[in-house]
């Protein structure tokens, strides 16, 4: 091969291994940009005034005379909307009857358009569930349901090779020369003014209770819940795995009892996190009866010993990472071993040990599948602190699974699984971060 | 000074007997306590073996081994009830070949681009990325893979295939055409090299651009019925392996030493060879090691398959169909203990342990297999 | 120790009567500097390396012999940090400059590192390395570089049955041969010796010793030694570095028995180093 050839392949090489990690930086900003972007657009976004009248009504959020200011210019703008299908239910009352039947379902799905538009229309009786008695409450769910509102949407299933194609078609069209005709361009005209948008940072996001599953509020108990689990887990799994690593470390002495140890660390580590799932159910729910249905501690135990081999792992590394020099000189003053273990190791090592412990509490908020049948249920409140013993919580990487293929609604409630990925995204990553930055600062002092 | 030192008394170096006695007894007792604790949270390892076995066993009792591994009929709430499993082992290894084939060549690549071309400042920027990669819950995976990127492939699964095709193919492509011309024009006559070189060249860019546009169209013209599929799970798992592949394969690399690669160098090797060449062979079973732990990882996934795999448990037609949905032991797993689980005792909840517990034993063996691999490769390079 | 019985050994290869000084320079260094970040190993070295001589650099841990040694085949390419100032020419061509291919350069100055590092791969295929990146794969052409070169190196008769089995199997001394074998495989001009013998034991080095003696005159050699009185068996020329600067160059021969300057002479007579 000629040399330039030799050194085209070079180049090539490197540019291979630069554009692998150029597509690994890549997949990381696809997939965290959306989380983030829209993420961000369950707490910060333009709210309507039917989100404020949700604020008022089921948080008391807002004063009564500010909330009414607010609603009445609203109320005004909508007037003429209703004022036009009351023309219209006239008119259809003055038609003959074979008439009036060609506008019975358009009218009913108009009105139902409508009503989830604006809610309930004045005079109505107040329905049952929450869902019902508010409007749209975001201005780009508003937009959607407007576009709802002024179109029709069919399937056109009539070419055979193709798969079906979907077609719009102006509602306007249906009551042509009507009294309704003009309401689809009034209520496309004053949107604005019928729904009075306007820039929120809704922060109790994260801490509200949800409504009507999720449809309003926030996800503070999910949040309180994942809390719960993460901390039990660090519990249980940080006196287990420090003591293994001391044990590991300083105690004992390499032979066939400490690499059979060993292996089962690993073995532990290459578990699948379901196993550990049905495990959980099999030991502490069904043979132990460590509580009467799932539960938090439950659910903590089993996440400890998900997390238990990173724990023992990084502490082994921390404790060995400690100059022999330190442990010499404690020992040559007189210091017995656990003493010098004590005094002199540990909090050498504490540093390093806390970032693996804040890592592996990442890992642990992160899991779903060891909580799926030991600790998470879909709607649940927020659990007190001795609750956690005996009940169920509600816990983010569950609720995201749950409110997006489970949820009946799934499309109405986008922001509310982003806003759940985006928190726990942003709580994984921000206890990285902290590890990052911790570790390379010990780097920094173990440099000199 | 000196009169106080001569007042201490000196610390007699014989203990007394009880003293060492009870000395004796708090350390053995402590050592005691220590391993116990350790045995303890090592051991669970064992627990998790006998439950899950316990629980899976009264399956095999009751319906046998055969149609479990033999038949793709699974109905287990169907009357009767039929487990067989064999397109849901088939979903999980489709799904993790696929992954291996997204992971494997990127990490590796990633791997030795971070030990041997990085500069180390902008290696220092690198690894964040790979941790951050690695700490992303797996449901945020899943969440993407279902809301983001299903769509995306349902609704323009075409052009995302032929562009994908584009980009992978044409630089390999490209490289292999100048590649193969200058071989075969090193085997010419000194004269008439260079009008080899040029005529060959063209004449295969051509043919390699023309294969390029008919595959482009073809991929183009395809349709994706369903977004959540074989495809969309094994990319999502490859990108969730990554950083287990890269971080490890990196290690294998930087554990072969400087010596090795100066030895090249200094032979005249470029940077590529020096690595194809003397560092790769040399860290083979490292590599070998992270691609294992890869499969562990992909295969040990649960809510990125559960949520964006289609979960149909039939095996696609025709077997390599990656646009197909398909079902895996672990999503199987969580999905139907919700329902199993009022039937505690009935085959239809035992089989999901059943299912657990060839997974765990698949992890187990390949755990081991790649401890073997790394203690084997490190005696092998006098470590 | 006494410089006078140093002197005696010096001769058996350094004593012919030519006036080595006034070979042509093949490599030729004019206030070169080498940089790790801001520390400066190198200090402004200005010498020439003479064709075909031997000519070993000498001096205490640290004084930049390998450093100096390793910039001209450009090795301290691949530490981060490390940079060059002033000029290294080789055949007259700067080899610092942009435009110098840096693999043609490593093809014409071989090395031969401190710890011998075979690669985990047969002995003819350690061999066979170098010449297979040069593009040669003719089965015959390539048994004749391996046999020639390993019968340079002295270690044909010792190999020549067991040829493809690991080379990691071999002793210490027979791997560094080895890599004297492999080095020469590639036929350079230079051959660069970074403390070829200070992981071996005596016998293995007398071996490399007579060695270098056998390869002079065909190749320029450079060797880094802490040994001095290999420098005086072995070199026809002797450089002695302290702290990055070049103190003193000359004959051998002069070297240790008339230095010219107290610091050679305090580290010859061993006061430091």
């Amino acid at each position: 091969m000629r040399l330039e050839t030799r050194k085209l392949l070079d180049r090539a090489f490197s540019g291979t291994g630069v554009i692998a990690i150029g597509v690994m930086a890549l997949a990381l900003v696809v997939i965290l940009a959306p989380i983030i972007g829209k993420g961000t657009g369950a707490f910060v976004f333009r709210s309507t005034i039917e989100h404020r009248k949700v604020m008022f009504d089921q948080w008391g959020r807002g004063t009564p005379e500010r909330v009414e200011a607010d609603k009445a210019p609203a109320a005004a703008a909508r007037q003429p909307v209703y004022d036009m299908l009351a023309a219209f239910a006239a008119e259809l009352d003055e038609m003959p009857r074979a008439d009036r039947r060609p506008y019975k379902t358009p009218v009913r799905d108009l009105e139902k358009a409508l009503e989830e538009l604006f809610g309930p229309a004045p005079g109505q009786r107040t329905p049952v569930l929450i869902r019902q008695q508010y409007g749209a409450t975001r201005w780009d769910r508003t937009k959607i349901k407007l576009g709802e509102l002024l179109f029709t949407e069919q399937w056109d299933y009539s070419n055979p090779d193709a798969l079906g194609v979907l077609v719009k078609t102006p509602r306007s069209e249906q009551f042509k020369e009507t009294s309704l005709e003009p309401l689809f361009d009034y209520v496309d005209e004053n949107i604005e003014a019928i729904m009075r948008p306007r820039l929120t940072f809704y922060w109790q996001f994260l801490f509200d209770t949800s409504k009507d599953s999720h449809i309003f509020g926030g996800i503070g108990p999910e949040v309180l819940g994942t809390l719960y689990l993460t901390l039990g887990a660090m519990i249980f799994a940080i006196p287990m795995g420090v003591i293994a690593a001391i044990y590991l470390c300083e105690y004992a002495r390499e032979g066939r009892v400490v690499s059979f140890l060993r292996i089962c660390i690993s073995t532990l580590a290459g578990v699948p996190s379901i196993v550990f799932g049905l495990f959980g159910l099999a030991f502490f729910l069904n043979t132990i009866h460590i509580s009467d249905s799932k539960s938090v501690l439950a659910g903590s135990l089993t996440l400890s010993l998900l997390i238990l081999p990173t724990v023992i792992r990084a502490s082994e590394e921390a404790i060995l990472a400690v100059p022999k020099a330190y442990k010499e000189a404690a020992l040559s003053l007189g210091a017995g071993r656990w003493h010098t273990v004590l005094t002199v190791i540990l909090p050498a090592a504490l540093p390093g040990i806390l970032t693996g412990v804040v890592i592996s509490m990442g890992r642990a908020a992160g899991e779903t599948a060891p909580i799926i049948f030991t600790a998470a249920v879909s709607v649940g409140r927020p659990l007190l602190p001795m609750q956690t013993l005996s009940q169920p919580t509600p816990a983010l990487p569950w609720n995201i699974y749950n409110l997006c293929t489970e949820h009946e609604a799934v499309d109405e409630i986008r922001h509310v699984q982003y806003g759940m990925v985006f928190t726990l995204v942003a709580l994984v990553l921000l206890l990285n971060v902290f590890a990052i930055v911790m570790r390379a600062r010990i780097s920094k002092k173990l440099r000199g | 000074m000196l009169e106080n030192s001569s007042t201490i008394q000196k610390r007699s170096l014989v203990m007394s007997k009880s003293t060492s006695r009870w000395r004796q007894l708090w350390a053995a007792l402590g050592q005691g306590f220590l391993f116990s604790v350790t045995s303890l949270s090592t051991l669970t390892v064992f627990f998790i073996f006998y439950f899950i076995a316990k629980d899976a066993f009264p399956f095999f009792k009751l319906e046998g081994f055969k149609e479990f591994f033999t038949s793709t009929h699974w109905y287990p709430s169907g009357h009767p009830a039929e487990f067989g499993a064999m397109s849901i082992f088939f979903g999980t290894g489709l799904v993790t070949l696929g992954a291996v084939v997204v992971a494997v060549p990127l990490g590796v690549a990633a791997a030795v681009c971070l030990s041997d071309v990085l500069p180390f400042n902008v290696r220092q920027i690198v690894k964040p990325v790979i941790e951050i990669l690695a700490a992303i819950p797996s449901v945020a995976y899943g969440f993407f893979a279902l809301v983001v990127f299903a769509p995306l492939l349902q609704n323009n699964g075409g052009a995302v295939l032929s562009i994908g095709a584009w980009l992978i193919l044409a630089p390999i492509l490209a490289l292999l055409v100048v590649v193969l011309s200058d071989l075969i024009a090193d085997r010419c006559p000194d004269a008439a090299r260079k009008v080899v070189r040029w005529g060959c060249g063209l004449a295969l860019g051509a043919a390699a651009l023309t294969g390029m546009i008919l595959l482009g169209n073809h991929l183009r013209g395809i349709e994706i019925i369903s977004g959540a599929n074989a495809l969309n799970v094994s990319i999502i798992l490859g990108i969730m392996a990554l950083p287990t592949v890269v971080s490890v394969s990196e290690d294998a690399l930087q554990a072969c030493g400087r010596e090795l690669r100066e030895g090249s160098y200094a032979l005249g090797a470029t940077r590529a060879e020096t690595i194809v060449k003397t560092v790769l062979p040399a860290s083979v079973s490292g590599i070998l090691a992270a691609v294992i732990l890869g499969v562990m990882r992909a295969i040990g996934e649960t809510m990125v398959v559960w949520m964006a795999s289609g979960n149909a448990a039939r095996i696609p037609e025709p077997w390599f169909n990656m646009l197909q949905p398909v079902r895996t032991l672990t999503a199987t797993i969580a999905g139907d203990m919700g329902e199993a689980d009022h039937v505690t005792g009935s085959a239809r909840f035992h089989v999901l342990f059943a299912m657990a517990f060839c997974l765990l034993t698949f992890s187990f063996v390949m755990n081991l297999a790649s401890e073997a691999i790394v203690r084997r490769s490190r005696k092998k390079l006098g470590k | 120790m006494n410089a006078e019985i140093k002197m005696k050994q010096a001769t058996r290869f350094a004593g012919q009567k030519e006036n080595v000084l006034s070979r042509r320079a093949h490599v030729k260094a004019e206030d070169f500097s080498v940089f790790y970040g801001n520390f400066e190993a190198v200090k402004q070295v200005r010498c020439e390396f003479a064709e075909g001589l031997v000519t070993s650099m000498i001096g205490p841990s640290g004084c930049g012999k390998s450093t100096l040694l390793r910039a001209i085949n450009r090795m301290n390419d691949l530490i981060p940090s490390c940079r060059a100032g002033g000029t290294m020419t080789f055949d007259g061509e700067d080899i610092y400059r942009k435009d110098i291919d840096v693999v043609s350069l490593r093809m014409r100055v071989g090395m031969v590192f401190q710890k011998p590092n075979v690669f985990p791969k047969s002995i003819y295929d350690n061999i066979a390395y170098g010449p297979r990146l040069q593009g040669i794969s003719n089965r015959n052409q390539l048994d004749g570089i391996v046999e020639s070169s390993l019968k340079q190196a002295a270690i044909w008769d010792e190999v020549k049955d067991r040829l493809n089995t690991n080379a990691l199997g071999m002793s210490g001394g027979q791997q560094q041969r080895l890599c004297l074998a492999r080095a020469l495989a590639v036929k350079p001009e230079i051959l660069l010796m970074d403390e070829p013998t200070s992981a071996l034991d005596p016998k293995a080095t007398a071996k490399i010793e007579d060695l270098i003696g056998q390869l002079r005159g065909q190749y320029t050699i450079i060797i880094v030694t802490h040994n001095m009185q290999q420098a005086a068996r072995v070199s026809d020329l002797t450089a002695f570095m302290y702290e990055g600067t070049l103190v003193e160059f000359g004959e051998t021969r002069q070297i240790f028995t008339r230095p010219q300057q107290k610091q050679t002479e305090d580290y010859i007579t061993g006061r430091f180093g």
